[in-house]
Formats: C-alpha cells, sequence, structure tokens
C-alpha cells in the first residue's frame, strides 16, 4: 500500500536494543510504541495484528490514510518485530507532539470533529474504535491527525462505542465548558489525565444551563445513568443492550448526532489585552520593517531549518516569515484567544506548517499521567533549531519577577544543541517596558540593564548580529548557541 | 477478540448511548429498562418459594 507522509520509508529498520518504548504507549496491552532514531514504530500482539491487517484490506481505511487524517502507516516485512509481538508498523512522524491542553478551543473542536468523522467512517465498514480519547489526535501543522492506528477493531454488532465516556471527557466536556460558559478548558486538561468527570460537569451546569445543547444528555443524564449502573459490569450491559436491539444503524445515529452537536459548538472570546497587542505595542513602521529585516535574514542564514519555535507568537507574524524559511513552526503564545484567532486564520489560508499552541512560558506543560512520563514535558519535546523570542523578555523579566539569567537559560534550553537565538532586548527606558516597570517598585530589576542582558547571551554562545532598532529603545540579537 | 475492550467503557455510559441516539435509541433503552424489571418481578416469586 502506498503510504502518504511517511517519512523516508525506505530506510531500514533498527531493532532490537534500538528501541525505546514511548512511555504515553502502555494502557492497551495489543500494542506497543516504540522509537528507533527518528522512525515511530507500532508492535502488534496477534490479534491487534489480525485487526491491522484487516484494517488494511477494508474499503474506508486506504482513503483516510491517502487523505492524511490518520497518520502514514505501513507494515515492515516479517521478522521485523521484537520478541512477543507478531508484527510491526512505522508510522508517519509528527512533526511535533502537543498535548490537547496546548490547544486552543477550535483545535480541540477540529479534533474531535476528525474523531467523529473516523468513527462515522469505519462503523459501516464493521469497524469500531476502542478508545475516544482526544490523545488519539496530533496535528500537521493546522491539520488534525488521528495517530492511534491501534485503535482501530473489527466491531461487535450490538455494541455501543466503548470510547464515548473517554470522548466526553477529554472532548466534548472541555469543548461544552468553553463553549457554554466560557471558562478555558486547558487548565482542567492539564490537571487530570483522564478529562472531566460527567459530576463534575453537572455541578457547572445547574439551573438553566441545563438545557444548552448537549448538557442535559451528555451530562446529567450520563452522570445519573452511570451513577445507577456503577455496580454493572459492562459486559452484562453489553449483554443487556444487544438483546434489547442495539445496532450498528443506532452506533452510527449517535455518532452523526454528536457531529452535530460539536459542530454546532462556537466560542468567541471576549476582546483581551493581547488579542489587540501587535496594534497596540509601539511599533513604529520603521522599527517593524527594520525588525522583519533582521528576523529574515537570520532565519535564512540558520545551518539547520528543521523546527523553529515563535515564543510569544502573538498574531503570527514572525510566526508565518519563518515558515518561509523552515520545515516546521510550532508558534506558542499564553492567551487562548489570540492562539484561537490565529489557527482560524491560518487554517482558512491553508498554512500546513505552522502549529500554534497555548502555553504560558512562565508556567510551561509539566510532564503529566503516569509516573509524570506519559505526557513528555514542553521542555521535553523542544530542540528547535531557531529559538525566536521577540518582544517576549521584558514580559518574563519585568512582568514576572524571573531573573534575567534564568529567561535566557530557559530559552537557551529550548533549542537544540548548535541551535540559534533570534532574540529582542526591550531597554529599560521603552514605553512598552516602562509601562510594566510602573507596576513594580522603584529599582527591583537594577540588573534589567542591556549589559548584563548582553554578558548572558556571551554566557551562552557567540552574538553574531545585533542591531537596534531606529526608535533606539530596543536591540535584536542573533546568537549561535553553545561553543 | 481477547484485548478488544481494553478500557472500562462505563455501563452507564453505554447506556446512554442508546438514549442519545434518537427515538429507536430511547426504545432499545425502554426495552432495556423493561427487561430488568420484569426479570425482578420474575425472580421474587421463586426467591420466595
Amino acid at each position: 500500500m502506498a503510504i502518504p507522509h511517511l517519512r523516508d520509508a525506505a530506510q531500514p529498520v533498527p531493532t532490537g536494543t534500538d528501541l525505546r518504548p514511548e512511555p504515553g504507549s502502555f494502557r492497551d496491552p495489543a500494542n506497543q510504541v516504540f522509537h528507533a532514531g527518528q522512525d515511530v514504530l507500532r508492535a502488534l500482539d496477534e490479534t491487534a495484528a489480525a485487526h491491522w491487517r484487516a484494517l488494511a484490506g477494508s474499503d474506508f481505511f486506504p482513503p483516510l490514510l491517502a487523505t492524511g487524517k490518520v497518520c502514514g502507516t505501513e507494515e515492515l516485512p516479517p521478522g521485523t518485530a521484537p520478541e512477543r509481538w507478531a508484527a510491526m508498523l512505522r508510522h508517519e512522524r509528527i512533526p511535533f507532539v502537543s498535548h490537547p491542553y496546548e490547544w486552543s478551543f477550535a483545535m480541540l473542536r477540529d479534533a474531535a470533529l476528525l474523531h467523529l468523522e473516523i468513527l462515522r467512517a469505519a462503523l459501516p465498514a464493521g469497524f469500531t474504535t476502542k478508545d475516544g480519547s482526544a490523545y488519539n489526535l496530533q496535528w500537521r501543522g493546522t491539520d488534525p491527525i488521528f495517530i492511534d492506528v491501534g485503535s482501530f477493531a473489527p466491531l461487535r454488532e450490538g455494541e455501543p462505542w466503548a470510547g464515548y465516556r473517554q470522548f466526553c471527557q477529554t472532548l466534548l466536556y472541555p469543548l461544552l465548558l468553553n463553549a457554554h460558559i466560557g471558562v478555558d478548558f486547558q487548565p482542567w486538561l492539564r490537571a487530570r489525565i483522564d478529562g472531566i468527570e460527567p459530576d463534575q460537569m453537572g455541578r457547572l451546569f445547574r439551573g438553566t444551563r441545563r438545557l444548552l445543547p448537549g448538557v442535559l444528555t451528555h451530562v446529567h443524564l450520563h452522570g445519573s445513568v452511570q451513577r445507577r449502573n456503577a455496580g454493572r459490569s459492562t459486559a452484562v450491559v453489553r449483554e443487556q443492550l444487544r438483546d434489547a436491539g442495539y445496532s450498528r444503524e443506532l452506533a452510527l445515529a449517535t455518532v452523526r448526532g454528536m457531529e452535530k452537536l460539536v459542530r454546532r459548538l462556537d466560542h468567541q472570546p471576549p476582546e483581551s489585552h493581547w488579542v489587540d497587542y501587535q496594534r497596540t505595542c509601539g511599533y513604529s513602521e520603521d522599527d517593524r520593517a527594520t525588525k522583519e529585516r533582521f528576523v529574515t535574514a537570520a532565519l535564512a542564514s540558520a545551518p539547520r531549518r528543521r523546527l523553529v519555535l515563535d515564543l510569544g507568537a502573538n498574531d503570527g507574524r514572525y510566526a508565518r516569515l519563518a515558515a518561509r524559511h523552515a520545515g516546521y513552526v510550532v508558534a506558542v503564545e499564553q492567551d487562548p484567544a489570540v492562539v484561537d484567532r490565529l489557527y482560524r486564520t491560518l487554517r482558512g489560508e491553508g498554512e500546513r506548517r505552522i502549529l500554534p499552541l497555548v502555553m504560558d512560558l512562565a508556567d510551561p506543560s509539566p510532564g503529566g499521567g503516569w509516573r509524570g512520563r506519559e505526557r513528555a514535558s514542553f521542555a521535553a519535546r523542544t530542540g528547535a533549531d531557531t529559538v525566536l523570542a521577540l518582544a517576549l523578555v521584558h514580559h518574563l523579566a519585568i512582568g514576572r519577577n524571573v531573573p534575567l539569567p534564568e529567561v535566557i537559560s530557559c530559552l537557551t534550553a529550548l533549542a537544540a544543541p548548535g541551535g540559534r537565538l533570534v532574540v529582542e532586548f526591550v531597554h529599560p527606558e521603552d514605553p512598552m517596558a516602562r509601562r510594566l516597570l510602573a507596576n513594580k517598585p522603584d529599582g527591583i530589576f537594577p540588573d534589567y540593564r542591556r549589559d548584563a542582558f548582553e554578558a548572558l547571551l556571551a554566557a551562552h554562545g557567540t552574538v553574531e548580529q545585533r542591531l537596534e532598532l531606529p526608535s533606539g529603545s530596543r536591540t535584536l540579537y542573533q546568537v549561535a548557541l553553545g561553543g | 477478540m481477547k484485548h478488544l475492550a481494553y478500557l472500562d467503557a462505563g455501563s452507564g455510559s453505554l447506556i446512554v448511548q442508546a438514549v442519545v441516539g434518537g427515538i429507536a435509541g430511547v426504545a432499545v433503552a425502554a426495552k432495556l429498562y423493561w427487561r430488568r424489571l420484569v426479570s425482578r418481578f420474575r425472580r421474587q416469586p421463586t426467591d420466595q418459594s
């Protein structure tokens, strides 16, 4: 089968001791993801291997692969699977792994819709997915991709979707929270790997909120039926449902209903300070043009251009610029409303090489799940060839009281060894810096000075380029890190 | 079909899917509850005897 998007499919497969188990892949004992060099591999037991072959031979699955909705997958020759496994798959490599609590509302909604679309395609063909987690999805720029190929299994007639509860907890409820009551879902998902429980949701949706779309059934009824049936095993209930006439058509109707509901959910965030930041942040046209030329030159001359990290990306002006010179750009911004706007714009433009993410750099995603390793921390996932930190340092150093040496250490640690940092220093006398300093006691940041900043940069690498913007209150640096 | 249901789907989460599936689904759920009720009454005399 021709596999689209699969990186260097002709590459030989490292085996045996080269395999590193993926810490987030252990819940389903039928398959296990491994890393080997740059390869992402999935080992399957005998049952899972049989399911994979049935899937590869089905009518619905190859089109999902061909359109990139499911991550590129091929089966490796017999004998490549390690002991105890029956078959081995190689997957397309996701350019940058992200977690649902780093996505904006529209991203989570599009991810949910793709999950449902895939299930709707699978059911008539006699397949289902064993689970329904938001972690089944990743991104190729602004395109969601279903990555959990091991989740497909033959449908057992008369059985509802085993992944429904997970879908509710990790996708539907977070969306309801944002769409119906304007509460950002990201902290909830970050705090609970299994998502939000129906009972917790029920407490937030009392009174007339019960009547909001999807709430009465998927939240309240779901919670109440769950409580009443807590003592009954799922095997018994499956049998009872089958006897009562539950059918594949009903399962399809449920999926269609959920698709309709999710498509209707929307969230228009209130205007925040950051949404209008580019217009209000006080750059002259001359400053802006000079800055763009500097950043372009730094990106175009970078020795490696696989991954660029744009920190404090705001409206994505520099992320877009970076995408012209790099393979992939991750645009990080703390305000979910700003990221949502950026995502919708990029998606509308058909931009497929910029991934916008919600994250506060002063509180980056920690490791999560089992032993804190099931979901890798942001720091463990980076290793960018170039880190852009434009109009950012003063927000961390003054706005968040992070000592300047710590700020520089953090920025350099996000780059791969030998990477490049493009950073802007806003002088203490700049209007934006003064606005931030006005909220703090006088003299609290004696080290927030250009000379101190330059000494720190020199300690982390070689300053290759330096340019003061025409306004005279901001300086840009291009730093080759290490050495 | 071992390992197919590695996840605890939740008994309530299975039943509620019938209800959200429309009128035909509600009928399935009603049938399930009716059968449970009937089987409870059927068992009782047997228990007493």
